[in-house]
């Protein structure tokens, strides 16, 4: 079995002039990206400012802290319809809860209720609670709301330390994960590649963010701990993306020593597109399976991987190969 | 040909292994996919010890494991996370609400004899204690007939809170003013006490028993001889003083007996008491788990609760198998109409992935969560990947006018490094997700890194053995199998 074929002649010299040139259209490219890149920088900056929100991203339950409550109701039809959030919330102020270890317990005024399925199911938000205190607070809203199928009930309480706790593994896990990739590219291929990398990963991971800084100003969007795991993904998808290409680069730059490091990276890029472009097709599929179906906590998940993967694909086209000649020049 | 015979029969034997596999071993799921709760348990320091260390962490997690075996929970598992965490996991309906009673408290069994002098004290706090549980236990029974608040004296409450000196959050309903004062009053009893002379470590057993009297439980206590011993001892010295014995469970008085003057020669013998707290059967049998575990070395307390109900849990199986198998078919469809023969070839590759995957889930075991599916669902991708790029080679070589063999060594070889780039890097990080992510992340962590380690497997021996096998077949070695027609040199030209 030969490894390497060398190409015949004829066949090279045709495939020397590629169909498509990317550094043709490089400034472009980096336009749009970098314009990307400020616009996730402002939401992130607007969700800052936001007294409300006083975080780059709008923190959900998993990094807060409080507790999260899921009901469906046993009813049907117009019975269900009849219930609105308000009422909920006054019924919520009358619910007195039980103390626990001598601590007070909770104020429920601040509770945030949302009412689903056309009145069916409900779902709150609430300070943390203790076990029994959430129990109380069902067998509080009873009277309103019917009975409740246990079946059907999810309640989620994180303590506060718990969120930051998660926070900040996530962000050790990410950032202990960047470097051994760095060095994993440095010692295949060059520090500059790894640097290109590393750079597309941040354009991809930032623009993931950006995206969801505004869903969460404009749509009220919060992440939590799957959108972490979504995060890493993405990276992970970026890096392995642009490794393809580089690949590529490489593999031209020894066949084609005479040109010059721009139309090396025509080469590959032209050579790579259909595949890049199908594989994100075909990874993109089953997330949109995943959005369609999915629903509840997988939806922004799918969500955020669909736009990282988006992004993450335009990097490793647009963005790591354009950007290789300039720096090499150096 | 020999060779890949050879390879053609592993893979066959190693899919057989794989079917028997799964149907000899449950895939095991998580609690978000079948119901059930999960509770997260802090250790915290408490006295001499700053810090939670591995050991008392192992310390804290026996007494819990006693605890759970005691409640009689089925399928339980306690596990502990880093330094100073535990997570137990109930799957099913069960009521995490009593477990984490029963587990977060301490269960420190004291048992004190009263001060003397204070006996004009005791016997006003005991009266305040009496008046207080009878208005609460008629409160709670009528509330869980459905009836109206019983009537609570408004002015003696509030007489007795002041002279107490208790304080009252505002907005609070009189029966939260009564359990507030009835802490207090308990609080005071405990201070009326010497030091504990008997603590639980003293206890062999503990039992329940209904009362002959009246519908509620005692539980019963059996000592060590030393125990029985120090109890004689501790019974004689108050025995017709008209001082009380006091059982206080982590700082709250539950029970105060006396003891009558016929115990003055030699105290209560015999090794064996019992606690008349006047418990319901569950509070009595909790009680009794408590104090068969052994009291916690170090308090704990409940951070993270997550409860799923069993159907929401079935239908988020339901929902990501539906998306799983229907972005499966669609990269399937997808596959055999861009790259024909091979294409199909990969589909078939793809589907030994998928069952080698699940095998090695059930075998491991790997508990399957909504992130760990998103995990294999993602791996599917970059297993469809590492096809596409031999693929793309392979049509690549034909374009440039080799020969269908030579094309798809050159395809599968060329296609080589950077497939093991992409995967070793997509393993680092799943290497280092693992090691120091949690919960979610970590099984997130473990599907895509198998996923990933078998895609490497069946990208480049499956997919090649199968394709060489097919390539034995005269008939299938067509260039316009792999490639439409007009791609080829010869009629491109």
């Amino acid at each position: 079995m030969t490894a390497s074929t060398p190409a015949p002649q004829m066949a090279a010299s045709a495939m020397a002039e590629p169909r498509f040139r990317i550094t043709r259209i490089r400034r472009q490219g980096w336009l749009v990206s970098g314009l990307a890149v400020l616009l996730s920088l402002v939401g992130m900056a607007l969700c800052w400012s936001n007294p409300r929100i006083a975080a780059p991203l709008r923190p959900g339950l998993d990094f807060t802290g409080g507790t999260q409550l899921q009901i469906e109701r046993s009813c049907t039809g117009a019975d269900c319809a009849a219930l609105t959030a308000d009422a909920v919330q006054q019924r919520l102020a009358d619910i007195s809860l039980p103390p626990v270890a001598g601590a007070e317990p909770p104020r429920l005024s601040s509770a945030r209720v949302q009412v689903l399925d056309g009145g069916r199911s409900l779902e709150l938000r609430l300070p943390d609670l203790e076990p029994e205190q959430t129990q109380a607070l069902i067998d509080g809203l009873t009277p309103l709301i019917g009975a409740v199928n246990p079946a059907q009930l999810s309640v989620n309480t994180i303590g506060p330390s718990l969120g930051g706790q998660l926070l900040r593994s996530s962000a050790v896990s990410l950032l202990v994960s960047f470097a051994l990739i760095a060095a994993y590219i440095s010692f295949r291929y060059d520090g500059i590649y790894a640097g290109l990398a590393l750079l597309c990963l941040a354009h991809d991971v930032l623009i993931t963010c950006g995206v969801f800084a505004w869903l969460g100003l404009l749509r009220g969007v919060e992440v939590d701990s799957l959108f972490a795991v979504a995060l890493i993904t993405v990276a992970g998808y970026s890096v392995n993306d642009t490794v393809v290409v580089f690949d590529r680069i490489r593999e031209q730059r020894r066949e084609y020593r005479e040109l010059g490091l721009s139309d090396q990276v025509d080469l590959a890029v032209d050579a790579t597109l259909t595949r890049s472009l199908y594989t994100s097709f075909t990874t993109l599929l089953p997330l949109i399976a995943l959005l369609l179906f999915g629903g509840g906590s997988l939806f922004w998940f799918a969500v955020a991987l669909t736009v990282g993967i988006g992004v993450g694909s335009w990097s490793s086209i647009g963005i790591a190969p354009t950007l290789l000649p300039l720096l090499a020049r150096r | 040909m020999a060779r890949q015979q050879g390879w053609f029969a592993l893979i066959l034997a190693l899919a057989i292994a794989a079917g028997a596999v799964l149907a000899s071993f449950p895939l095991q799921l998580g609690l978000d996919l079948r119901g059930g709760s999960q509770l997260t348990l802090q250790v915290l320091p408490a006295g001499a010890i700053k810090q939670v260390k591995g050991e008392q962490l192992e310390a804290v997690k026996d007494v819990l494991d006693r605890r759970i075996n005691g409640l009689g929970v089925a399928e339980s598992t306690l596990q502990s996370v880093g330094d100073d965490q535990l997570v137990l996991q109930l799957p099913g309906e069960q009521d995490p609400s009593r477990a984490a009673k029963v587990l977060g408290t301490t269960a420190l069994l004291e048992f004190r004899a009263q001060k003397p002098g204070t006996e004009e004290e005791m016997t006003g706090l005991l009266k305040l204690k009496r008046q207080a549980v009878a208005v609460l236990n008629q409160s709670r029974a009528q509330q869980a007939a459905g009836d109206q608040q019983p009537e609570i004296k408004t002015e003696e409450l509030a007489k007795a809170l002041d002279q107490l000196g208790v304080k009252v959050p505002p907005g609070s309903s009189e029966t939260d003013q009564l359990e507030l004062l009835l802490a207090e009053v308990n609080q005071r009893i405990v201070a009326l006490y010497e030091p504990p002379q008997l603590t639980g470590k003293d206890l062999t057993s503990a039992g329940r028993q209904q009362q002959q009297t009246g519908s509620g439980w005692d539980v019963t206590l059996a000592f060590t001889s030393e125990g029985g011993r120090k109890f004689a001892e501790l019974t004689q010295g108050i025995a017709g003083t008209g001082r009380l014995l006091g059982i206080v469970l982590d700082g709250r008085s539950i029970s105060e007996a006396s003891v009558g003057p016929e115990f003055k020669p030699a105290g209560i013998t015999g090794g064996a008491a019992s606690i008349t707290g006047n418990f319901s059967a569950e509070e009595a049998r909790d009680l009794e788990v408590q104090l068969r575990g052994g009291s916690l070395p170090l308090p704990v307390k409940v951070i993270e609760q997550r409860t799923i109900g069993a159907t929401l849990g079935a239908e988020n199986v339901q929902r990501s198998l539906s998306a799983g198998l229907f972005g499966l078919a669609l990269v399937a469809v997808f596959m055999v109409v861009m790259y024909r023969l091979p294409g199909f070839v990969a589909v078939v590759a793809l589907a030994l992935y998928a069952l080698f995957n699940l095998a090695l889930y059930a075998l491991i075991p790997v508990t399957l969560t909504l992130p760990g599916i998103a995990g294999f669902i993602l791996s599917i991708g970059i297993a469809v990947d590492a096809n596409v790029l031999i693929f793309e080679r392979v049509k690549e070589e034909l374009r440039r006018g080799n020969s269908l063999i030579r094309s798809i060594d050159a395809g599968f070889s060329l296609a080589f490094s950077s497939i093991l780039d992409g995967h070793v890097t997509g393993l680092i990080s799943c290497a280092a997700l693992f090691a120091l992510g949690t919960g979610l992340v970590k099984g997130f962590a473990l599907t895509l890194g198998i996923g990933l380690v078998l895609s490497l497997f069946t990208a480049l021996s499956c997919t090649r053995t199968l394709l060489r096998l097919l390539m034995g077949y005269s008939g299938l070695r067509r260039p316009t199998f792999f490639l439409p027609a007009a791609q080829l040199p010869g009629s491109a030209s």
